[in-house]
């Protein structure tokens, strides 16, 4: 069985799509919710990339006893690992869910460590630190060789290498989508808790949090940790389903630009609208990838700046026409309201997704 | 007279920065959003030197007020078309802040068009180029390792007495301050804020026609000098045009000179990692001394300097 053409462009577009999800549910989570400049959203995604990159590898190979330097025959040893993973699944699948939770954890700290020289401050400082921070992460992936083979980039062992070549993408795609769904839940319950109301209470009036009591610091500091873990996950799953990584794919626009973009489409604070948002981006920008070879005889220069160009004047126009997005942030009905029993169960579960 | 090269880096680069953070400060004082797009001002002076030079065969000096004009009109076009529609409706600063962004991420996109452009119509490099061939020989040395901190020191004070001596400086001043009040007393405030606009982004097109002479030019300048701009802003106070010059100078010199000492102790591979100290600038500064250079209450550290 081969698969067809189209079938790849549509199992490839989901695949982007569920991992762009899951870095935008967390930037929803910070900026959205809570109001916090996340302008360094690419380095988690990228911490969590490198820790896919670096960690599970090693671990294979040392239990599978392949010897050499991992870095520098490392094409040569994952092949190897992929070969042994073939007939050792388990342990293959439980190495894959430590590399999650490894991710989420160096996440998490990265995100405090990031924020914890600004975050008592006016909002732009925290902008510009975080944005200061995301940019070291491509320079120290392209020089710390260990980490991610610097210029070169690695090799992702691939726990689905028992599956046979034609079913890998569209079961990875499968699994990243329910992956992103687990996200999706998360968020949302997170959301319509009473921690949900906080975040907005911290987010519209710092100074009415505070004199309820609410620690507005610690409430940003643990809001940046848990998105930036969620994002983490993102990376490591997206070097994961491609299969490698190396420093330079974590630049600004991919991972923090875009994002930022998507969220803005849906509309902020709306995990629905993000799902709109990000579905919408991702077939944009795959359509124009899949056409802009047609346009290159036509223009004197390189068509993928048109793109930048493009994405740039909407996102602008959206700030200035449309700033609450396709679906404006509604008061949101908190889980006793929203399950009163009444509504079948099929109508329950539409509910939760899209109201 | 011939100096080690890396002073001439750090003279330069310093000089540079002074200049870029000083813009960038003069912007920030008006609207109080960290403009994201203001070191791809520079790199629009940069492409105006490149076709200078290149393009007309005249000396790149000539490109400094034309790079003074173009980057000052589109900054004055930021903040006419995108920022002040912004705040009419009310956004937030993390909002505006995003604009900047999408703002820098379309100049880019312009830039790397010319430089597209530049190499099909005109078969110049316009990738990685540098100018410095093009340079004039002045005491042995090339003309804009004194050009840049003249520059610096001209501008530096013209700014001052400007703000200091004159009634248009003085509105400036009083504009920044308290924009409503001054607006009653007859300031026209949208006068004032757009020639700071224009200043902030001119002086940033000044550097950058300046930067060619030294620096390899390249489209993507912009975000590679963005961490070091911003710290030498917050590192200078951020709402000071004197702390400005001060942060620049400082970050500047320790940038080029700092990465040298440390990879002559350690190793060259050090090198790479010049980008990281900026970073450490701005933690260091926000951890310590928030409010920067400016913030500092020199006379209360000299008085209890001098009672211990």
């Amino acid at each position: 069985m081969v698969l067809e053409a189209e079938t790849i462009f549509i199992v490839d577009l989901l695949a982007i799509f569920a991992v762009y999800v899951i870095v935008n549910l967390s930037l929803n989570l910070e900026f959205g919710y809570t109001g916090i400049p996340n302008f360094g959203k690419v380095l988690a995604v990228g911490a969590g990339a490198f820790v896919a990159a670096s960690i599970p590898g090693r671990i294979f190979a040392s239990i599978a006893g392949i010897e050499g330097d991992y870095i520098e025959n490392n094409l040569a040893i994952v092949s190897e690992i992929n070969v042994w993973l073939v007939d050792n699944t388990g342990i293959g699948f439980i190495v894959f869910f430590l590399t999650l939770g490894i991710a989420a954890g160096v996440g998490a700290g990265l995100g405090l460590m990031t924020s914890y020289p600004a975050i008592r401050l006016r909002g732009d400082y925290l902008a510009i630190t975080l944005l200061a921070f995301g940019e070291s992460i491509r320079i120290i992936g392209n020089n710390f060789t260990p980490l991610v083979g610097g210029t070169v980039g690695v090799q992702v062992p691939d726990p689905l290498s028992f599956l046979p070549g034609e079913l890998r993408f569209p079961v990875a795609t499968i699994g990243l989508i329910l992956i992103a769904i687990v996200v999706y839940v998360f968020s949302e319950k997170m959301i319509r808790s009473p921690l949900g109301r906080m975040l907005r209470a911290v987010r519209d009036n710092e100074v009415a949090a505070e004199s309820l009591g609410k620690n507005t610091t610690q409430i940003r500091i643990k809001i940046i940790m848990v998105s930036a873990g969620l994002a983490a996950i993102g990376g490591a799953l997206y070097a994961f389903y491609v299969g490698g990584t190396i420093a330079f794919a974590y630049d600004r626009a991919s991972w923090t630009f875009w994002p930022f973009l998507m969220i803005l489409i849906g509309g902020l604070a709306n995990n629905k609208g993000v799902i709109i948002g990000t579905l919408l981006f991702v077939t944009l920008r795959k359509f124009i990838i899949f056409f802009k070879d047609s346009f290159q005889g036509y223009v004197p220069f390189d068509v993928v700046w048109l793109d930048f160009l493009l994405l740039g004047i909407i996102l602008l126009a959206i700030l200035l026409y449309r700033p609450q997005g396709i679906f404006v942030e509604k008061p949101t009905p908190t889980i006793s309201v929203n399950g009163n029993g009444k509504s079948s169960g099929l109508k329950k579960i539409f509910n939760f997704f899209f109201k | 007279m011939s100096i080690d090269p890396i002073f001439s880096d750090a003279i330069i680069f310093a000089s540079l920065l002074a200049l870029l953070s000083i813009g960038l400060t003069l912007t920030y004082l008006t609207t109080r959003v960290p403009n994201f797009a203001h070191a791809s001002f520079a790199t629009i002076g940069v492409y105006i030197a490149l076709i200078a030079s290149r393009v007309w065969e005249s000396t790149p000096y000539i490109a400094i007020p034309i790079a003074f004009a173009i980057s000052g009109v589109v900054a004055i076009a930021l903040y006419t078309f995108i920022l002040k529609p912004l705040i009419r409706k009310g956004a937030s600063q993390a909002i505006q802040m995003i604009a900047t962004l999408a703002f820098d991420l379309i100049i880019i996109a312009l830039l790397n068009i010319s430089a597209d452009y530049l190499v099909k119509t005109f078969q110049i490099t316009s990738r990685e180029f540098t100018l410095r061939s093009y340079d004039i020989e002045f005491m042995g040395l090339p003309l804009i390792v004194f050009a840049a901190p003249i520059t610096v020191a001209i501008l530096a004070i013209t700014l001052h007495v400007m703000l200091r001596k004159t009634k248009f400086g003085i509105a400036m001043r009083a504009a920044t301050e308290n924009p409503d009040l001054s607006g009653t007393v007859g300031i026209n405030v949208k006068l004032v804020f757009g020639v700071s606009w224009l200043l902030g982004g001119g002086l940033a097109g000044i550097a950058g026609a300046l930067m060619s002479l030294w620096f390899q030019g390249d489209p993507n300048l912009g975000p590679q000098l963005i961490p070091s701009v911003f710290a030498a802003s917050i590192v200078g106070g951020f709402f000071s045009i004197y702390g400005a010059i001060a942060g620049g100078l400082l970050v500047g010199l320790t940038e080029v000179l700092g990465t040298r000492f440390l990879a002559g102790e350690l190793g060259s591979w050090l090198i790479a990692y010049r980008p990281l100290i900026p970073l450490m600038f701005i933690v260091v500064t926000l951890l310590l001394a928030p409010r920067g250079l400016a913030g500092i209450s020199w006379s209360r550290l000299r008085r209890y300097g001098s009672r211990s």
